[in-house]
């Protein structure tokens, strides 16, 4: 099983992503993990999402907060699913629910928040890579949506970095696959 | 350094914004010269300059501010683009202009066959609509099948193939794919719907709304757009400026200048014709009236006359919003044969057809060859004669003179009676009656 991207490591990529300077120091917090930035003004701030939304503010990239009132709710649906299905689940079982959620939602989506591309499609590739890789040909093609839409993800430049890159057939070799 | 030129081309083109949008990913900068003063479609593009620069007389046409002239709109995007709109490696390219071409000889075609008569601007072939459907239904079969696993047509980014398809889409999707006939081709959707909402295709195409009924030949919007073109044709009225040259007898030879091209191709320009914005409506200022002349022309083209359509008009006819004239012919010597004087009627509705929801007619021709007369029976809406609300209206109504009805006088209901019907002595003529000629 590949390991996880997990706390200071997918808050470092996404700094990079954001073309920040970089050079926080990031702790983790309890028994789930909880990531920690210590600012300097002001208190600490504790989450994914939370620090991710600051970094994102800090860079002055908000419209990957989504533009209208409804993209910034559906972004932070996504951030909520990936924090607390995606990083909680660990079971066979849990895998096959969150590829079947994300599925469904994406037949007719190009990203996550519908037409762009927002901070939900960065945490949700990073939190998601390690499922994907260990995926065979067969469970790719049966979750076509999310390939589609990880495969779309990890070309968006500068998403991917050092991570590997993931391979995904574009023509169908299972015709029958559902 | 960054492309920048003139991009000539009629209001709304779908073939320039191909290279309006892919200008909103290079930074090119592109002024779009759609308008008079400075383009007239159907003129401009005519001129001899113009013709000098651009041989076929085609729009959308591109020329830089460094001189460089290119017509056809997929070359004038495509040299707008940037590296990666065109497909960076060689075989990105390739499917690229793949799907280019894919655009304009698989889609175009059939769309333009579908969606144009819903357009009012072809006329209506059910078979070929069909044959156009079922076309447009395989061509998104293969999308779909390609979309199925892809974001963008080529690669992981927007491309010309993207830009050129939304942009051959753009009608179908507009007009006449609803969503039964989308349905099954979701991942075409999906796509569709992700480009739209690019900002680069935003800034160009604006909101745009998805087809929710499909739309169907519209015969009204036809005959206008068929009226206008008719209008076209006519020579230019004295006092229309525009040709700075002294005015010639001889009027343009534009017919036998163009070459013949396919039906499509030509039909597809009157979309500009179409989409004109609508003449402000003369009648505007009145206050509404209750009396409803599409009922009455109903109750008149279905219905017996005498015992239904004039009860009908008498019971609801409105003095204070519409008025009732008696016209005649001024130059009844000069009538000869009598299928002339017919086309001089005819030729005045045509001249008309834009007062038709404001008018109604029964225009009679009296006598014989060499002996003959018009007159008729005008009810117009408004008190006064409607003619010198529109220019283009006054052609015909001085060759007549006219003369207001007292709706309650026994001569009116009994001019109305007579010429609504055909039928009667006409004891103010003195000639039988031919063949009468209904405007509605
Ligand atoms: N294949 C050409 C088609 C261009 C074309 O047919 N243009 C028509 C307008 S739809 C035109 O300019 N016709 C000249 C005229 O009717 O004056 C392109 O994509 O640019």
């Amino acid at each position: 099983m590949a390991a996880a991207v997990r706390g200071a490591e997918e808050l470092e990529l996404l700094e990079r992503l954001l073309g920040l300077p970089g050079g926080n120091k990031y702790g983790v917090q309890g028994e789930r993990k909880v990531p920690v930035l210590q600012t300097n003004n002001g208190p600490g701030l504790r989450g994914l999402m939370t620090i991710a939304a600051h970094l994102v503010r800090q860079a002055r990239k908000d419209q990957l907060l989504g533009s209208t009132a409804e993209e910034k709710a559906v972004v932070q649906q996504w951030l909520e699913y990936r924090v607390t299905r995606v990083n909680g689940g660990s079971s066979k079982e849990d895998t096959r629910t969150i590829l079947k959620d994300l599925n469904m939602h994406l037949e007719d989506k190009v990203y996550l928040a519908g037409n762009i591309f927002t901070l939900a499609d960065i945490l949700m590739y990073y939190g998601l890579h390690h499922i994907m890789v260990d995926l065979t040909v067969q469970e790719k093609e049966k979750y076509l949506n999310v390939s589609r839409w990880f495969n779309h993800i990890q070309h968006y430049p500068g998403v991917r970095q050092h991570l590997s890159d993931v391979v995904f057939v574009k023509n169908r070799l299972y015709t029958n696959a559902h | 350094m960054a492309v920048s030129g003139t991009l000539y081309t009629y209001p709304e083109n779908w073939r320039a914004f191909k290279a309006l949008i892919a200008a909103q990913y290079s930074g090119a900068r592109l002024r779009v010269l759609s308008a008079p003063p400075h383009f007239t479609f159907g003129h401009t593009n005519r001129s001899p300059q113009f013709l000098k620069k651009f041989p076929l007389g085609k729009v959308p046409a591109f020329e830089g501010d460094d001189g460089f002239c290119v017509f056809e709109s997929n070359a004038i995007a495509y040299y707008v683009s940037t590296e990666e709109l065109r497909g960076s490696t060689p075989e990105a390219a390739a499917a690229v202009l793949q799907w280019v071409n894919f655009a304009d000889s698989d889609v175009v075609p059939p769309a333009s066959t579908w969606v144009f008569p819903t357009l009012g601007i072809l006329h209506y072939n059910k078979q070929a609509t069909e044959v156009a459907k079922e076309e447009v239904r395989k061509v998104l079969g293969v999308l779909d099948g390609h979309l199925r696993t892809r974001t963008f047509l080529v690669g992981e980014r927007v491309s010309l193939a993207d830009i050129s398809l939304v942009c051959a889409l753009l009608w179908l999707y507009k007009q006449v794919l609803d969503p039964a006939f989308r349905g099954p081709f979701g991942n075409v959707t999906r796509w569709f719907l992700t480009c739209l909402n690019q900002p680069e295709f935003k800034a160009v195409l604006g909101e745009v709304q998805l087809c929710q009924r499909m739309a169907q030949f519209d015969a009204k919007k036809f005959a206008e757009s068929q009226a206008r073109k008719e209008k076209d044709k006519e020579p230019p009225k004295k006092g229309d400026k525009g040709d700075k040259e002294p005015p010639k007898k001889e009027k343009p030879p534009r017919k036998e200048e163009k070459r013949p091209q396919p039906e499509e191709e030509l039909d597809e320009c009157e979309q500009v014709l179409a989409a004109e914005p609508k003449a402000k409506d003369p009648f505007a200022h009145l206050p509404k009236s209750p009396f409803v002349l599409d009922e009455f022309k109903r109750k008149y083209s279905n219905e017996d006359t005498l015992s239904v359509a004039l009860p009908h008009f008498w019971e609801h006819f409105d003095r204070e919003g519409w008025s009732l004239w008696y016209c005649q012919y001024r130059y009844p010597e000069e009538l000869s044969q009598t299928f002339m004087s017919c086309n001089l009627i005819t030729g005045m509705f045509q001249r008309l057809d834009k007062l038709r929801k404001n008018a109604f007619a029964s225009v009679v021709l009296f006598g014989k060859d060499h002996d003959s007369s018009i007159s008729g029976v005008w009810v117009m809406r408004g008190q006064e004669l409607a003619f010198t609300l529109c220019p283009d209206w006054q052609v015909d109504y001085e060759s007549y003179t006219w003369r207001k009805l007292d709706p309650d006088s026994a001569e009116c209901r009994s001019l109305v009676a007579e010429y609504f019907t055909w039928e009667g002595e006409f004891r103010h003529v003195g000639k039988p009656f031919n063949q009468g000629k209904i405007f509605k």
